[in-house]
């Protein structure tokens, strides 16, 4: 009987050829050929090591607790750290071609669909389907915006685990010193630029108004989300049905959904793209913002912490970061982001995905299942005391999570999804790591004034046309 | 009758090639003596083939592949080469490399070496040891957290040396924003983590050069500059080609600093060649174009490190 070889085989394989000889490079075209082709997963073992992409110390109790449930299925934690999820997903696939697979990894938005694009990703449309009952107290408790994030080409890749969306965090004792109090659900782009102005200069005489880094959630993308546009054209894929009707059919905020974000075209230079930029570079000018840097938000988070700033866009992850860095509950708050063509805000959703030929779906999946239990997400270590991701689940958001470090607005997480439900994803296709690097490339030059806003976009735009020119395929024809 | 047939036996040959090895002649000692150097040969042998030579072929082989991990690679040619050479981006990024070689080189040799020389003529030897250890520490530190470090000394708003520089009345400086200062700002902060080891190599040159020789320019009456121009230069030469060779080795293969500190920004301004290869193999899933560039860089190395040992007959002395 033939044996089909696996895909984590496949990597392995490849991995020794790289380390090898050239001739190893023809043992790999056959390899990946196999791979390509689809293949059967061996029946589950007795004891199955399913090798995890999480810290151990953040599922200790997880794993301990499903030890009860599946004695015979050992967790191994491959921790992979990256100052933001582009890197991170970019450290995943490093170790692929490594040929060291992981049999659970952890997607943001920006690699959702580049693990489901290239087929590494398993689809779970028929295990979902499969686990109805399981699965139907989950989906009640979470938005239908974070599911609809993690389809592609009507199918599911992902079960939501964390989201942030970008709000405004404000520094209370900078906004008392202007003179201010944090503004109403309705505040918009002049008052931010009022309160901005208002908390420049003051705090020891060096503060800042608005600050924030370069990279692609959370970065200048909140301002052209409200300014009604994208970087990228986005569309609904067909499909969703057997989603939306199985699970959401009594949620209006599921109406008109689809089967997985698309976004077909790059539009970087529209005019309501330029006239954003144009707005977050003349903040700069202004004197109103500190010089922006690529990364993942620690030096804000320092200057934040130390009263140097007065407002940035962040999620709920920064409740439990701000208070981890030594500030007490009351020294922050949060808010919408501030209205301007629209309020519309940009997310960012993580959870697991599982390896698609890998050889352990069937415990993997089983496990990522267990993984959607409420009392299960309480036992994660981020979701503990100090918030440091926001849970999908609504009833996770509550008063008691929030009440030993806030903010006082700790309503604000969740009403994004349910006040706000045209809230949606950043633009992330499956080239999402490239898209990344060109758009921060160009905020770069604008921001430090080498490039202006039109002319960086023109390049960013030109830059981003070669890029889809280089991948045909996307979006996929239905 | 019965009849026997004896079967030839191994025991013969192999104690005739047995014999052949031992055999107590000059030739026998000759072939013992091979085997045996082969022997210990051997594990250097295979660790060459396994971890320089293979993944050298390999990534030679795969220059020629386009090839993302996750499908089958797909032959196409010289077309990342060609890709390559018509790359502006890539152009850049060897300019940027060069760049900072010079800079980055020239600093380190001129400062080790006169660190060398001032430690050398140290009369307390308490403080030749306080000095040299002190030169070295930031050789020990790892070059990831050296750059998130200086990163922070560096921000244009909120870093202590634009605080102290503004104390004195210099404006801010965009240490890592400006496309004109950013190369300045890696440079010092390698020359800083990079210069003990480089000084370690000029203080040996220094306690190597013959007293005699030095004793005799002086009796001539050969002094300061002079003395330095024409007499220990010379002497050190070997070591300043060592070094240099190294150093420029080592800087062509920028990564950390800039990949830390400024992510190749703004817009390319620091992106080095490896940066390069890194993000194209690692980030864009172009392991082909990741392995062209490679190979470029390789085959750069390799030109550059040539030129210096050919224009080294000209002024290294050995003897």
């Amino acid at each position: 009987m033939q044996r089909k070889m696996s895909r984590r085989e496949m990597l392995k394989a490849t991995a020794a050829g790289a380390a090898g000889l050239a001739s190893g490079l023809s043992a790999a075209t056959v390899l990946a050929s196999d791979a390509a082709s689809g293949f059967a997963a061996p029946p589950l073992q007795d004891a199955v090591t399913i090798r995890f992409q999480e810290s151990e110390q953040e599922y200790a109790d997880v794993v301990a607790a499903y030890k009860e449930v599946a004695p015979n299925v050992n967790i191994e934690f491959v921790n992979i750290t990256g100052v933001d999820h582009a890197e991170i997903a970019s450290k995943i696939l490093a170790q692929l071609a490594a040929g060291q697979p992981v049999d659970i990894g952890y997607a943001a938005t920006e690699a959702t669909q580049l693990y489901a694009g290239e087929g590494l990703a398993l689809p779970l449309k028929n295990r979902v389907m499969d686990s109805q009952a399981d699965l139907a107290e989950y989906f009640s408790d979470v938005s239908p915006v974070l599911v609809e994030t993690d389809l592609y080409q009507d199918d599911l890749y992902q079960l939501p685990r964390d989201f942030n969306a970008a709000n405004m965090y404000f520094n209370t004792a900078l906004l008392t010193e202007a003179g201010l109090e944090v503004p109403g659900e309705e505040w918009t782009k002049d008052d931010f630029v009022e309160y901005a102005k208002a908390m420049t200069g003051i705090g020891g005489g060096d503060s800042f108004g608005y600050g924030w880094t370069n990279r692609l959630w959370g970065s200048w993308t909140p301002w052209f989300f409200v300014n009604d546009t994208n970087l990228l054209a986005e569309e609904r894929a067909p499909g969703g049905e057997w989603l939306w009707g199985t699970f959401y059919k009594d949620d209006p905020n599921a109406a008109g959904r689809g089967g997985g974000w698309l976004w077909p075209a790059p539009q970087a230079n529209n005019p309501a793209m330029v006239e954003a930029l144009e707005f977050v570079v003349s903040l700069t000018e202004q004197g109103l913002t500190p010089v922006v840097e690529l990364g993942g938000g620690a030096t804000l988070q320092g200057f934040f912490t130390s009263g140097k700033l007065g407002m940035t866009p962040a999620g709920g992850f920064w409740s439990g970061g701000l208070t981890n860095a030594g500030m007490e509950k009351g020294g922050f708050d949060v808010q919408f982001w501030p209205k301007w063509a629209t309020q519309r805000h940009q997310l960012g959703v993580g959870a697991a995905w599982i390896l698609n030929g890998g050889g352990n779906e069937d415990a993997a999946w089983e496990f990522v299942k267990f993984n959607t239990r409420k009392d299960v997400m309480e036992m994660i270590g981020f979701f503990g005391e100090r918030t440091r991701t926001t849970p999908v689940r609504r009833s996770m958001n509550n008063e008691e999570r929030y009440s030993k470090t806030g903010p006082a607005n700790w309503h604000v997480f969740y009403d994004t999804l349910d006040k706000r439900p045209d809230t949606g994803p950043i633009p992330a296709p499956t080239f999402s790591i490239e898209e990344t690097n060109i758009y921060t490339r160009y905020t770069s030059l604008a921001t430090s004034g080498e490039m202006t806003p039109k002319d960086a976009l023109d390049g960013m735009q030109s830059e981003l046309e070669a890029l889809y020119a280089r991948n045909p395929s996307y979006p996929p024809s239905n | 009758m019965t009849s026997y047939t004896v079967q030839p036996s191994e025991g013969p040959r192999r104690n005739a090639l047995v014999r052949w090895l031992a055999a107590d002649t000059m030739n026998g000692i000759k072939r013992q003596r091979a085997i045996l150097g082969y022997t210990f040969l051997i594990p250097t042998i295979v660790g060459l083939l396994l971890f320089i030579v293979g993944p050298m072929l390999f990534t030679f082989a795969l220059s020629f592949f386009k090839w993302n991990v996750f499908r089958p690679p797909e032959v196409i040619g010289f077309a990342n080469f060609e890709r390559l050479f018509s790359d502006p981006r890539v152009f850049v990024s060897f300019r940027n490399t060069f760049l900072l070689v010079i800079m980055t080189v020239t600093m380190l040799e001129v400062l080790a070496m006169s660190l060398a020389l001032a430690v050398h003529r140290l009369a307390s030897r308490a403080l030749g040891y306080f000095f040299r250890t002190a030169y070295f520490l930031p050789v020990l530190l790892s070059g990831a957290a050296v750059a998130v470090t200086l990163g922070y000394l560096f921000h244009q708003d909120f870093g202590v040396i634009n605080y102290y520089l503004g104390k004195v009345g210099v404006p801010k400086i965009a240490w890592l924003t400006d496309s004109n200062v950013v190369l300045w700002t890696i440079s010092l902060t390698t020359v800083w983590r990079n210069m003990g080891f480089t000084f370690i190599i000029y203080l040996g040159g220094v306690s190597s050069l013959p007293s005699e020789v030095l004793e005799a320019a002086q009796v001539d009456g050969a002094a300061g500059w002079r003395r330095i121009r024409s007499i220990v230069l010379p002497l050190l030469s070997p070591t300043i080609l060592f070094a240099t060779v190294t150093d420029i080795i080592k800087m062509l293969q920028f990564f950390d600093e800039p990949f830390i500190m400024t992510r190749g920004g703004p817009g390319d301004a620091s992106r080095t060649v490896v940066m390069m290869m890194y993000e194209n193999a690692f980030g864009n899933l172009d392991f082909g174009y990741g392995s062209a560039i490679a190979l470029i860089l390789f085959a750069v190395i390799m030109i550059v490190t040539g030129v210096q040992f050919v224009l080294s007959r000209r002024w290294v002395f050995y003897n």
